[in-house]
């Protein structure tokens, strides 16, 4: 298990307390979880997405993750309507482990921007991981 | 009070790996270590893992009483358990049993090793070992009767499982072949102390004594060894290094309970526990008779046994992708329709398998039987229901947490072409 001092925060992503990220890329956002969650999940088998056009409010749940010690929701960083999910997962789960950040689980389109300034820095979620 | 938590001697060792710890039995266990559990668990499908089992309990009993006392104890009739022709237990070989209440309820499953024409070794699961001393002790009667010693936390224990277990073990071994020469499934050779507990000599190449079992708890091929602690991080690192060109990956708890999940083996007070011990997989741990509806002894438990046919079965199920279902008091397994059926005991997921056209494959699956060429699995659940009745195979039920519904089907066997029994001298 990584030390908190290991742990890969980058900044420009805003983070949960329930451990997702969020990403603006231009008019979208893309939703994955963060290297502490795969840290703590261990090698992840599945990802149960939402379907393409599903919408959903901020903190709704929108999919789950199997590891091999849990299944663990997933829950929207973000209000908004699903317009992409990452297929990749779909065959590689483990794509999760080995890169939190480039893999992006859904891709939405927001509802309202104004959330993003809600999440957490890189900073305030390390406070929050210190406890 | 605070409750003390125990190690075993590799606990700074399993630190020092950065592995992922948690409570398992009263122990500090590594759940998995940087490799991760899926490849902890495909490392001993397809070569070699081994495994701390330091936790487990080690007994010995001694004496002109013991056999007595273990068939009015344990399951297995010793005089009649060994092969197809029910022989007799002998110094050298193993059985795998249950310890019943008269309730017929599980207290511990075990394996019963005789080491000697009056020396028994018995190990159960984690913290067991005082509690089933003092069930023995309590049926020893009050004539000097066997004596039984516990040497919880005093031996050393590990599991190498895996098709290379034989091929790696071998390089750290004096004179190999005499140990794995005549060494069929549930035998072993050696002791971990020359002192107390008579057996064949064993030895690592530095003059080590080990005991060397060929048993586990992965349905796959491998050993169970057994050392005084002093000696336990010697030979695991000897074993890691004898296994490098094997890609052998020391494994956690969780690939452990993936692997005999997929077995079809009992996790102890999880699938098998305080509740009558019939209608399950494990049934052939009972002393049947020729017809199989008799008993050919009497021990703890069989009076409940023949008097009250069970209402509840355990089965064996698999489902048709990785997903599972996290277990609560809100899980349940339901039928089809949603009808409740029962309680879900073991639900994981056994990274080595998949379905192809519907049909259960494994990596060690050959391709001549089935197997895809290019086969990546994703994994399937697996586990053990209880439910209500006899469920045939093939039925497909629903595992529920009260949110998400899974569906699964009852199955005889998990995970195919599984090692534990083959050949030895195929795997040299």
């Amino acid at each position: 298990m990584k030390e908190l001092e290991e742990l890969h925060l980058p900044d420009g992503i805003g983070y949960t307390d329930d451990h997702e990220w969020a990403r603006i890329t231009g008019e979208t956002v893309r939703i994955g979880v963060s290297d502490y969650a795969q840290d703590q999940l261990g090698d992840i088998v599945f990802v149960e997405m939402p379907a393409i056009g599903d919408t959903f409010a901020k903190g709704d749940e929108f999919g789950t993750l199997e590891s091999v010690k849990a299944v663990s929701e997933l829950y929207m960083p973000m209000s908004g309507e699903v317009v992409a999910i990452n297929s990749d997962l779909l065959d590689s789960p483990e794509l999760i482990n080995q890169d939190p950040y480039g893999a992006w689980i859904i891709e939405i389109k927001p509802s309202a921007n104004s959330e993003y300034a809600q999440l957490r820095t890189a900073a305030a979620y390390l406070d929050l991981l210190k406890g | 009070m605070a409750q003390m938590i125990k190690t075993t001697p590799l606990h700074p060792w399993h630190l020092g790996q950065s592995a992922n710890m948690a409570l398992f039995g009263g122990y500090e266990m590594p759940l998995w270590y940087p490799a991760g559990a899926k490849a902890e668990h495909l490392a001993v499908i397809t070569g070699a893992g081994l495994f701390d089992t330091s936790h487990m309990a080690v007994l010995t009993l001694h004496g002109p009483k013991v056999r007595a006392l273990l068939q009015r104890c344990f399951s297995k009739d010793l005089e009649r358990c060994l092969g197809p022709k029910k022989t007799p237990l002998i110094a050298g070989r193993c059985v795998y049993g249950v310890f019943l209440n008269p309730g017929a309820e599980v207290i511990d499953d075990a394996i019963v090793y005789q080491c000697g024409n009056l020396d028994y070794m018995i190990v159960v699961n984690a913290s067991m070992g005082a509690p089933i001393a003092a069930h023995l002790e309590q049926q020893n009667g009050e004539e000097p009767g066997a004596m039984i010693i516990d040497h919880s936390d005093l031996v050393g224990k590990m599991d190498l499982q895996g098709p290379a277990a034989a091929r790696i073990l071998g390089r750290i071994l004096k004179n190999p072949d005499q140990v794995f020469e005549k060494m069929p499934y549930f035998s072993f050779k050696g002791t971990f102390d020359p002192q107390r507990l008579p057996g064949l000599t064993v030895q690592l190449l530095d003059g080590t004594p080990v005991m060397v079992s060929r048993t586990g708890y992965t349905g796959e091929f491998g050993f169970e060894l057994f050392v005084a602690p002093a000696h336990v991080e010697k030979l695991w690192t000897l074993l890691l290094k004898a296994g490098e060109a094997d890609s052998i990956l020391s494994c956690g708890l969780a690939a452990r309970d993936s692997l005999r999940a997929g077995a079809g083996l009992p996790l102890s007070h999880q699938d098998i526990g305080p509740w009558i011990f019939g209608c399950n997989p494990w049934l052939f741990v009972l002393p049947w008779d020729e017809t199989g509806t008799g008993f050919t002894k009497e021990f703890i438990g069989t009076e409940v046994l023949r008097a009250q046919p069970p209402t509840l079965c355990t089965l064996p199920f698999a489902g048709f992708d990785p997903r599972k279902i996290t277990i609560s008091d809100k899980s349940l397994v339901t039928s089809a329709s949603g009808q409740p059926l029962g309680t879900i005991l073991t639900c994981t997921t056994d990274m080595a398998i998949d379905r192809v056209e519907g049909k259960i494959c494994s990596l060690a699956t050959p391709v001549e039987a089935g197997r895809p060429e290019s086969f990546s699995p994703r994994g399937l659940c697996c586990g053990f229901v209880r439910v209500e009745g006899l469920l045939p195979a093939g039925t497909e039920v629903l595992l529920t947490d009260g949110k998400r519904k899974i569906k699964v089907e009852i199955r005889d066997q998990i995970r195919p072409d599984r090692t534990a029994r083959a050949s030895l001298q195929n795997l040299l």
